[in-house]
């Protein structure tokens, strides 16, 4: 399922065509994204802001595979995510997005070392016999090898989305993906969190990151503004 | 050593609830173990039992002789379809403890003590062969009597002249009647023995082995016909019988041969409802397991989880409980089947053998545990793993958003003053599919629970009708007959009796067109108008007058013979003795077998004997027997004046007496059955619990809104403990409806399988409402626990929760 090619002649690592998203709720259909056309190229660091309500998160879910378009299309590195089923979805995720919630993402009853190498189990990507060194090493690169054998519930809310970074890089995806990271963390792990986005950035990561701080948004290499369900 | 992390989880997630663990564990663990126990057992117990039974050669047929010399068998046993004959002595007697109570003791002589060819036995402890005034005692009848070798004991014959013997000998005869069952000790002496106390020495009963078809009911008896008309008959013996031994077992089989089947069939029956029931319980716990981590399925998507990968996991967590359940269940199995062999053994008087697991039994314990929980998980897990995975991050439980059906629609309707009731009743209809789950394991529990108490109800039933034939205060049969106006005389002089009446009995077969025979029938001669008689007619009428050739006979008589029908003209024969009858009416049944009645006239007109009685029955109050003291007392004095008298040297019993044997041996069955409706009791209220939890967490957020307008904990217990009331009434009314069929089911089966015979249904009305009581104590205790812990949520817990 993994494409490295860019099958549709485009350059760009991210391309959203006229994505609309209506929600159909027993009050009513919802337009939450209305034609919304977007590109991102590798290597950069964008940050999605906008009102709560706007479609943030609905925009990222739509990059990720959660969540599917009502109409339009979403390609990533040359995918067209929005015509993958679930199952192809998911083991595509596995291996090219690295997702990272606002809260409750480290399963309870792994250490974070087993977390972190989870997704690697999961896609057989590396030898089995590499799995844990490589766990480590992602755990040293966000600095938590001292709590690598700790359960989670253990670990503060800023080591445990530090923890869930860690697994986001687990099979080594060219894109990170992450819905309000440092919603939950007080200043000092926030920013401890952004400059991990910014020294993956330096390696060659693109990062997509929705959230509401603008100082923090400001950090990004580009901004993306939604209002209403549009970019502005 | 690498363990691929998925399998770090399932075995961390196993430990980490170890209470559920160990539930789903231990219901798979009992219900394969109770599969393993039922079948091994029924495996062993034949095995031993019936190879044991053949070994020693079991007699076909027993033929009842007046006094005859040892030659006579082997005149029979010359004839071409004979293969075997064996002269028997048998004597009833009594046996008197050292502490003066007396047992009651069936002595045998065998010809040639030396050369036993049929109903072999194996001698356990001292001499094979008993010496001048020594005695054998039969291993139960030793242990019940306490009795060694080298013990003194004293027999009693015709209750006035005593014996004393050695006990020379303890062996063990499985051909007989255990006396744990029929209170009879068992013993052999020797002829010389016999003649020392006073006893002519000849024998009176003949075993037979057929030279073909042993296994053929009618053959073996035109064999035995045969025998008496050819040899015995013409030798100058009088035959008086001619039976097949056992309890309507086919000959050569074991005597208990059918009820051993229909135990074993309840048994399986049990096997089955103790696996569907694990089934129930393991499909709970993976529900609850899976709605428990609905968001960690979430996560696994997320990070690139295909759904056979999440499905691969819960399935092998399941397969893990499968076997470890089974490590439990093999050994637990076999010590079950060891325990109810030894149970069988003891009861049935045989030899376990080895104990031991075969590959077939281990097999279909592992096939069962193996397949039967995985497909039971089957169902929970691939829907939940179904739900994609932005549903099962961002939205708690699964398929919250139910259509709004019919039901829903009725239920919406429902207006009530009270807002939480409502609530309540609406949440018990949310989920339909766990709640028709839990639903099933309560109302198969109920039925089974109310069909106990049917059976026993129409055992009682049963016993209570038995009142209508025995409606005197004491019987006394009278050995060899005696003259009917002394008889009755002697009777009425015992103060307090005012009637009594003689019957008289004989042994008769039924003749065809084509003179074949019938097997052989009890005929009871008895006055037509008795008193001491209350017959429950099921069709036609009682007998119409004295010396009228007509005869009655109850339904066991038409369930052995089925041609027969009110109007039949039938030929009876006694001896040499025919006569033709109409059947001029069916009787309900008995419970101690087939009987023909005739007016004492004609009894003597096909008999030949004239005024002859062998019973003597009294009453002080016609039509109503007295209370057991009563009884008692009258049957004492029956029994002395008789003695005194020089007519009858027999125990009187009462009509109490006759009761209380039955009711014995029914409260055994009666008992497993009650285990087995407690047990699906228990299970049905653990998965009620199981649903109940489930359910509260499921609304952990609605719980905390009910909190937060302001519910007190009262009212939060309230709308949980009335949904777990709702489910068991539910329960109990799809219970008694599934009583219906399933009740008078079980009591044919059970009764069949002890008795033999059909009996009148009667549903237990008391059984019903006690179950209500049961399912409502159910119904609060297992949504009790889930209520407190509703209750004890605080507003910011359950919105942290999110
Ligand atoms: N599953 C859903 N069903 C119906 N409406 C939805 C659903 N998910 C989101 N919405 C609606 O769509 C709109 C956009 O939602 P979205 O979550 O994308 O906003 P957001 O910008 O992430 O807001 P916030 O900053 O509060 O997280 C909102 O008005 C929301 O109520
Ligand atoms: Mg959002």
């Amino acid at each position: 399922m993994k494409s490295n090619g860019n099958n549709h002649g485009n350059h760009q690592l991210i391309e959203l065509k006229d994505v609309t998203k209506v929600y159909h709720t027993p009050a009513g259909d919802f337009t939450a994204l209305n034609g919304v056309t977007l590109s991102i190229g590798s290597g950069e660091f964008v940050s999605i802001v906008g009102k709560s309500g706007s479609g943030k998160t609905t925009l990222i879910n739509l990059v990720t595979g959660i969540d599917d378009p009502t109409s339009g299309e979403v390609y990533v590195g040359g995918t067209p995510v929005h015509t993958l089923k679930e199952g192809e979805k998911a083991s595509w995720r596995g291996s090219n997005m690295g997702v990272v919630f606002q809260f409750f993402q480290l399963l309870p009853t792994l250490t974070v070392l087993e977390n972190v190498m989870l997704p690697m189990d999961l896609s057989s990507r590396f030898p089995i016999s590499e799995h844990a060194e490589r766990a480590m090493a992602l755990l040293e690169l966000v600095d938590l090898a001292d709590h690598a054998h700790q359960l989670p519930s253990m670990l503060s809310g800023g080591l445990q989305q530090r923890a869930a970074i860690a697994r986001a890089l687990a099979n080594d995806p060219p894109i990170i993906a992450t819905d309000e990271p440092t919603g939950n963390l007080d200043t000092k792990s926030a920013e401890s969190v952004i400059k991990l986005f910014e020294n993956l950035v330096d390696q060659g990561k693109t990062i997509l990151m929705v959230t509401h701080d603008s100082d923090l948004a400001k950090r990004a290499s580009r901004l993306i503004e939604i209002a209403d369900g549009k970019i502005v | 050593m690498m363990l691929p992390t998925r399998w770090v989880k399932i075995i961390k997630d196993i430990w980490s609830n170890p209470s559920r663990s160990l539930l789903v564990i231990a219901s798979i663990a009992v219900g394969i173990a109770a599969v393993g126990m039922i079948n091994n057992a029924g495996r062993i117990i034949q095995r031993d039992l019936y190879s044991q039974y053949a070994a020693g050669n079991p007699a076909r047929l027993n033929i009842y002789i007046s006094g005859f010399p040892k030659e006579l068998a082997k005149s029979v046993a010359g004839m071409r379809e004979v293969a075997d004959a064996q002269a028997v002595r048998t004597l009833s007697a009594s046996l008197i403890h050292s502490d003066e109570k007396k047992s009651d003791i069936n002595m045998n002589v065998l010809a040639d003590y030396q050369d036993v060819r049929i109903n072999r036995y194996n001698v356990d402890e001292g001499a094979a062969v008993p010496g001048i005034r020594e005695i054998l005692i039969e291993r139960i009848s030793a242990r019940k009597l306490g009795l060694k070798v080298g013990d003194q004991v004293i027999v009693e014959i015709d209750n006035q002249r005593q014996y004393k013997l050695t006990v020379s000998g303890i062996i063990h005869n499985v051909y007989i009647l255990p006396m744990t069952i029929f209170n009879e000790a068992f013993g052999y002496i020797s002829m010389e023995t016999l003649e020392w106390m006073g006893e002519m020495p000849y024998y009176n009963r003949l075993d037979i082995v057929t030279a073909a078809n042993p296994g053929d009911k009618d053959h073996v008896l035109n064999v035995g016909a045969l025998a008496r008309d050819r040899v015995i008959e013409p030798a100058g013996y009088q035959v008086s019988g001619i039976a097949i031994p056992g309890i309507g077992s086919s000959p050569g089989d074991h005597w208990a041969h059918d009820q051993i089947v229909g135990f074993v069939l309840i048994l399986q029956i049990m096997g089955v409802l103790a696996v569907f029931l694990s089934c129930g319980i393991v499909i709970n716990t993976v529900s609850a397991l899976i709605v428990q981590q609905i968001k960690q399925i979430g996560i696994l998507r997320s990070v690139g989880a295909v759904r056979s990968q999440v499905a691969g996991m819960y399935m092998a967590n399941v397969l893990i409980f499968s076997v470890l359940g089974l490590i439990i269940a093999l050994p637990l199995g076999l010590a079950g089947a060891t325990w109810l062999s030894y149970f069988a053994a003891n009861f049935l008087n045989f030899d376990v053998t080895i104990i031991d697991l075969p590959p077939s039994v281990a097999f279909l314990q592992i096939a069962i545990g193996l397949i039967m929980p995985t497909c039971a998980a089957a169902f929970p897990i691939l829907s939940g793993t179904r739900i994609p995975v932005y549903n099962a991050i961002y939205q708690y439980g699964l398929g919250t958003r139910n259509k709004v059906g019919w039901f829903e629609k009725l239920l919406s309707k429902i207006r009530s003053i009270n807002p939480p009731l409502t609530l309540s009743l609406r949440n018990t209809f949310r989920k339909k599919s766990r709640l028709i789950f839990t639903l099933v394991t309560l109302t198969l529990a109920g039925a089974m629970f109310i069909a106990s108490f049917s059976t026993r109800d129409s055992l009682n039933a049963q016993i209570k009708q038995i009142e209508h034939y025995t409606v005197f205060d004491a019987s006394l049969s009278i050995p060899g007959g005696a003259n009917r106006s002394t008889v009755l005389r002697e009777a009425m002089r015992i103060p307090g009796v005012t009637l009594a009446e003689g019957w008289s009995e004989a042994v008769g077969v039924f003749v065809d067109a084509s003179n074949n025979e019938s097997e052989e029938f009890v005929i009871v001669g008895l006055p037509y108008n008795s008193r001491t008689i209350d017959p429950v007619m099921q069709q036609g009428t009682w007998l119409q007058g004295a010396g009228l050739p007509q005869i009655v006979v109850n339904a066991d008589l038409v369930q052995a013979k089925p041609d027969i029908k009110i109007g039949s003209k039938v030929t009876l024969k006694v001896g040499d003795h025919k006569r033709l009858f109409e059947v001029v009416g069916i009787t309900s049944k008995h419970l101690y077998g087939s009987r023909i009645y005739m007016d004492s006239d004609s009894f003597t007109r096909l008999t030949g004997r004239q005024n002859q009685v062998d019973v003597v029955r009294v009453i002080a109050q016609p039509g109503k027997p007295g209370t057991p003291a009563v009884q008692e007392a009258i049957a004492q004095q029956l029994q002395e004046r008789f003695k005194n008298a020089g007519l009858s040297t027999a125990i009187a019993s009462t009509q109490h007496n006759f009761f209380k044997n039955f009711t014995d041996i029914f409260n055994i069955i009666l008992m497993i059955l009650m285990i087995m409706a407690g047990i699906l009791a228990v299970v049905g209220g653990l998965g009620l619990t199981g649903t109940m939890s489930i359910n509260i967490l499921e609304r952990t957020r609605e719980i905390g809104v009910l909190r937060a307008v302001g519910a007190a904990n009262a009212a939060v217990l309230q709308v949980v403990v009335v949904e777990g009331l709702v489910v068991s009434l539910l329960s109990w009314i799809f219970g008694a409806l599934a009583s219906v069929p399933v009740a008078p089911a079980l009591a044919a089966v059970v009764i069949y399988a002890i008795l033999e015979t059909r009996l009148n249904f009667r549903y237990s009305v008391e059984g019903l409402f006690l179950w209500l009581a049961i399912v409502l104590v159910i119904g609060v205790f297992s949504s009790l626990t889930p209520a407190y812990r509703a209750a004890r949520l605080r507003v910011r817990e359950v919105l942290d929760y999110e």
